[in-house]
């Protein structure tokens, strides 16, 4: 018995009304006065996309666009049950869809375990081919955008602006110290600014900034030169520069995940924080581990920078409770971490600072401010 | 002309917001599996309902796309890509002002892209779009697009806008009279006169109800050297910016109505009405379907948090630094909040879908109707055009609608 359907030759934009009929493995396409338009082996047959009870069929071997069209569910069901190939042939092409996307998972997976794992190495040996020039003017545009930000209230106002003080001239020599041997192409440029906020950083090509707000937490000239010689660590291993590439290289995958390449979003700005948490951790231990070694050639204690670190967070619940974000490692196991380091400390060295330089420094900020402009130090 | 005595064939939609939401729910769920792959066997189901569920003159339009050609184009787009993300990227590290030329440059290129990028993306839904067994597709150069739509949208910029409706005429021009069905080739017979009137007067009062706007905002104290806008002014903005919004619908219904109506395809001619009404209809529901699903997450998240972090709401109070101590000490909170978020997104997504996308093209669909459809009867298949693998670029740059 024949099913009836509508059927498209894939020639022309014609309707016809036709009988189907099954014969000897053929499915045999007639129109109404019983003259056959075609003849289509069933195991050349594949169903397409059609909406609830409407049977598409098309055929390898025909024109592209040519389709028999079965509607209702009953006919629909008996053509499905006279050619199972159609099942058959459907079921393949899913599973080769689900391998595909299976495939194409795995790949992305893998490309993300090496990305996560290889941008970070990659992204130190990236920084040995920035010329240190264009990383200093880097830091610069930096500083610029940093002090604009700031210039609200009153910008980052350098505390001592003489660069002969006896104060700038104790920091700078000891910045040189502690920079002595590693080939680093930078000069420092060690910046103790007035602020409240107690905190310190170092910007790529080789500026540090110290804030006021750290200094006066400082007890002891082995908890502020801890710090500094952990600044200029970031310096010498060119962290920052670091830091900038591996996250451009986390928000082009994030990009590429969300398939949107050109919005910078939230999403990618929070998962690149995330992701490159790991990363700077890994950064701090090494600028811990740099100003550890710079104390076996000055007498300090640089497990002291882990106190004063951890004096000024005390004040800051709010970055306590972040610490699964943030970037910093948990201070009792960096103490830990830096007195191991500091165990085989010869002695007899130098203190970084003579008392008079140390009294200098701490008093940098308690003079009025200063009212000639401020210079570079090059 | 024949068809001049025929009666006009409506275009029909029957598919329905339920069966699309299911479809959505399925394909957000397997993005997460999926790192996002997902993506290109969505957008493939979504035009196969949206295709399969468009029927002219009893016979429906047939999508022929896979989702293998997005994934491969994607891939292909991401090389020019690449390339780009690296100069953004050196342009950030680069002195304020370089950088801002530098990111102007790059603004202005995407800009130029983006119309490169609709015209292939049109070019392939276009290519694949099969109706009674013949194929569509579409002719023409997307460079010389890009350039047109560039130097269309310069000029409109320079006049404030009042080129716009030479623009928008040029660009439908274009695009249908590149288009084929078959060996056919479809015609447009609109221009800027059919925009012109609407157009300015929709531009003349946007004008004056700004200028009203502010004014009598001004007067009332709104824009006072305090700051502090009074009530009344803010109520008056309101008001403004409601009623431009209205008038924004009123012509976007306008264009879409004649230009759609212009569309010829040999003997056969398009001509669809919508109104401004139901346009706005659309909007109105979307603004009820977010805010209602964005209530129902807010109640879930309380739930979940409540639940994650319970000791924060101890006592019938809430102390922010336990819950912050909670969020410190647990990976299951991290994990909350990153699932929160991305069903905020994906809410949003959806309804955008859901009112936005099926409404738009229902209402298309349905105001739509074809005068002569018999003479396309003749029209017969064109040689195939493989030579288009994936929108590329339209995927990458997210300009692809449907």
């Amino acid at each position: 018995m024949s099913i009836p359907a509508r059927f498209h030759d894939g020639l022309t934009a014609q309707v016809h009304a036709v009988e189907l009929d099954y014969e000897a493995g053929m499915l045999v396409i007639r129109a109404g006065d019983g003259a056959p338009l075609g003849r289509w082996p069933a195991a050349d047959l594949h169903a397409l996309h059609g909406r609830r009870d409407e049977l598409r069929l098309g055929a390898n071997g025909q024109p592209t666009g040519a389709r028999v069209v079965v509607e209702g569910r009953v006919n629909v069901a008996r053509v499905q049950a006279t050619l199972p190939v159609l099942h058959q042939k459907r079921q393949q092409q899913a599973g080769r869809e689900v391998r595909l996307a299976v495939t194409a998972t795995l790949a992305l997976a893998a490309v993300i375990g090496a990305y996560l794992y290889g941008v970070p190495l990659l992204a130190s040996r990236i920084v040995g081919l920035v010329p240190p020039a264009w990383e200093q003017s880097l830091g610069e545009t930096v500083a610029q955008q940093m002090e604009a930000s700031l210039s609200e209230s009153g910008g980052l106002e350098v505390c001592d602006a003489d660069p002969d003080s006896l104060a700038n001239r104790a920091l700078a020599r000891f910045g040189a110290a502690a920079l002595e041997g590693t080939g680093s192409p930078f000069d420092l440029d060690i910046k103790v600014v007035r602020s409240e906020v107690p905190n310190a950083f170092a910007l790529p090509g080789g500026q540090v900034y110290f804030f006021s707000g750290l200094l006066e937490q400082a007890d002891t000239q082995d908890e502020f030169a801890g710090v500094l010689a952990h600044e200029v660590g970031h310096v010498a291993h060119r962290h920052g520069m670091e830091q900038l590439i591996s996250t451009a290289g986390t928000g082009a995958l994030i990009g590429f995940i969300l398939g949107d390449m050109t919005g910078i979003s939230v999403a990618a700005g929070l998962g690149a924080t995330m992701i490159d948490a790991r990363f700077s951790r890994d950064a701090e231990r090494q600028a811990d581990a740099f100003a550890a070694r710079v104390a076996e050639r000055m007498d300090f204690d640089p497990s002291g920078l882990a106190d004063l670190i951890n004096r000024a967070g005390a004040d800051d619940e709010f970055a306590r409770a972040l610490a699964l974000l943030s970037t910093h490692p948990l201070t009792e196991d960096r103490k830990a971490a830096l007195e191991e380091l500091s165990r085989q400390r010869p002695s007899g060295l130098e203190p970084p600072f003579t008392d008079a330089e140390w009294t200098a420094i701490r008093s940098m900020c308690e003079t009025a401010a200063p009212l000639a402009p401020r210079t570079k130090r090059k | 002309m024949a068809w001049e005595q025929e009666q006009p064939v409506p275009v029909v939609f029957d598919g329905t917001r339920r069966e699309l939401g299911g479809m959505l729910l399925r394909g957000y769920a397997l993005l997460i599996p999926t790192i996002g792959l997902y993506r290109f066997w969505l957008t493939t189901w979504k035009r196969r309902f949206y295709w399969s569920h468009t029927v002219i003159d009893s016979d429906p339009l047939e999508y022929t796309g896979s989702a293998i050609q997005l994934l491969l184009g994607f891939l292909m787009a991401l090389a020019v890509f690449v390339p780009l993300y690296g100069l953004f990227f050196y342009l950030s590290t680069q002195s304020s002002e370089a950088a801002i030329i530098g990111y102007g440059g790059v603004a202005v290129l995407l800009w130029f892209l983006m119309g490169y990028a609709i015209y292939r993306a049109r070019d392939f839904r276009l290519s694949r779009t099969l109706w009674r067994g013949i194929r569509c597709d579409q002719g023409g150069s997307a460079w010389s697009y890009a350039i047109r739509r560039f130097l269309w949208s310069l000029l409109v910029l320079v006049t404030a806008g009042l080129a716009y409706p030479f623009m928008a005429g040029s660009l439908w021009r274009y695009r249908y009279r590149h288009s084929w069905y078959g060996d056919r080739q479809f015609g447009f017979v609109g221009s800027w006169r059919q925009l012109a009137r609407p157009f300015y007067a929709c531009y003349g009062l946007v004008v004056a109800i700004g200028a009203v706007g502010l004014g009598v905002a001004a007067a009332t104290g709104g824009v006072s050297a305090s700051g502090v806008p009074s009530a009344e002014a803010v109520l008056v903005l309101i008001v403004a910016a409601a009623l431009t919004g209205w008038v924004v619908l009123y012509y976007q219904s306008r264009e879409i109505s004649r230009m759609f109506s212009a569309v010829r395809l040999g003997d056969a001619a398009l001509s669809v009405r919508v109104s401004a009404r139901s346009l706005g209809g659309q909007y109105a529901l979307f603004g009820l379907a977010l805010v209602g699903s964005y209530v129902v997450l807010a109640i879930g998240g309380l739930v979940v948090l409540a639940t994650v972090a319970g000791a924060a709401f101890a006592g019938g109070g809430f102390d922010p630094a336990v819950f912050m101590q909670s969020l410190q000490s647990s990976i299951v909170v991290l994990l909350a909040i990153i699932l929160g978020y991305l069903l905020l997104l994906g809410a949003f997504t959806m309804m955008v879908e859901l009112f936005l996308g099926l409404g738009f093209w229902k209402l298309v669909a349905q105001g739509a109707s074809v005068i002569g459809i018999d003479s396309l009867a003749s029209v017969r298949a064109r040689d195939e055009d493989r030579s288009l693998a994936g929108e590329g670029l339209a995927d990458a740059l997210n300009v692809g609608a449907y």
